[in-house]
């Protein structure tokens, strides 16, 4: 009993300094989005990008959302969803296509670290977001 | 700006503490449901019972544990786990490749599920769908020339 406790414990005070750290990016990525969902360049992001997240069943919003996930992480790209408002049938879109491929810069370099090769990993996992976010973006507008 | 810049502060000042909240309720069970798993070594009796997977996805028995370690707890511990591995007795290249092929596309489930989860994403389909995603594009790259030529 005594080490369920000290798990606990432990494991509450990780997620609290963890929580800390990830809040150093994850506020300035939602600040900056907030500005920019406000700013004269959005309208203009949002046609752009309309035909590509037209592949995924997406708003043109969403691209801000995926983009982000891609170079930060997951957290990144909940701080950057979490700007504007989606339907559940995007969110879980927006999840898939970013939980195949995010924080490539960080997790290329743990890849490269135990000898994956880091440039493949890059194409496989953008060529396999853009294949679930089709799949689950077709699945979303049948089931959800 | 297509809206004043009160209404903007006052959406960011909101938004920010909904961030901050939401990212404990992710991370602090979390962090205790890893150092649980870490405890009572949970994914190590579980990887003995995940044993049969390791067929149709073409890896060896001893693979399966670091790829549970990456695929349930997050790239980092799976990357710890394999480089620990390495030093007593070195995965097959080939298993150390389909590994890479599984935990790229489905790591950290725990984590993900709770965050996209609190988010308002559909759970079954982020935790339950990814991994059999993972788990058939594996069972096909395992079968590719490519990864059958590989020494294991």
């Amino acid at each position: 009993m005594k080490k369920f406790f000290l798990a606990v414990r432990t494991g509450a005070f990780k997620g609290l300094k963890t929580g800390l750290m990830l809040l150093k990016i994850m506020l300035p990525i939602y600040v900056l989005v907030v500005l920019l969902k406000y700013s004269p360049v959005m309208p203009w992001l949002q046609e752009g990008f309309a035909p590509v997240m037209k592949l995924f069943n997406l708003p043109g919003d969403a691209a801000v959302a995926v983009i982000t996930g891609f170079f930060t992480d997951e957290y990144g790209c909940v701080a950057a969803m979490s700007g504007f408002s989606f339907s559940a049938a995007s969110i879980t879109t927006i999840a898939m296509v970013t939980l195949m491929a995010h924080s490539i810069p960080v997790e290329s370099a743990v890849a490269q670290k135990i000898g994956f090769p880091a440039g493949w990993l890059i194409i496989y996992r953008a060529f396999m977001a853009v294949l679930v976010g089709i799949f689950i973006g077709w699945l979303g507008g049948v089931l959800l | 700006m297509s809206e004043s810049w009160s209404y903007i502060f006052y959406e960011m000042y909101t938004g920010c503490f909904t961030t901050i909240l939401n990212l404990l309720k992710v991370l602090v069970p979390l962090m205790i449901i890893i150092e649980l798993l870490i405890q009572y070594d949970v994914l190590e009796k579980l990887s003995r019972k995940l044993e049969f997977l390791g067929r149709p996805m073409g890896i060896s028995k001893d693979a399966i544990f670091p790829l549970l370690v990456g695929v349930v707890m997050g790239v980092t511990y799976g990357a710890g786990t394999i480089m620990e591995l390495n030093q007593r007795k070195p995965l097959s290249k080939r298993d150390f490749a389909l590994i890479g092929v599984f935990m790229y596309l489905c790591h950290g489930v725990i984590e993900t599920g709770f965050l996209f989860g609190i988010n308002g994403a559909n759970v079954f389909v982020v935790v339950v769908v990814r991994l059999l995603i993972a788990f058939f594009i594996t069972c096909i790259a395992a079968r590719l020339p490519y990864f059958q030529k590989m020494e294991h």
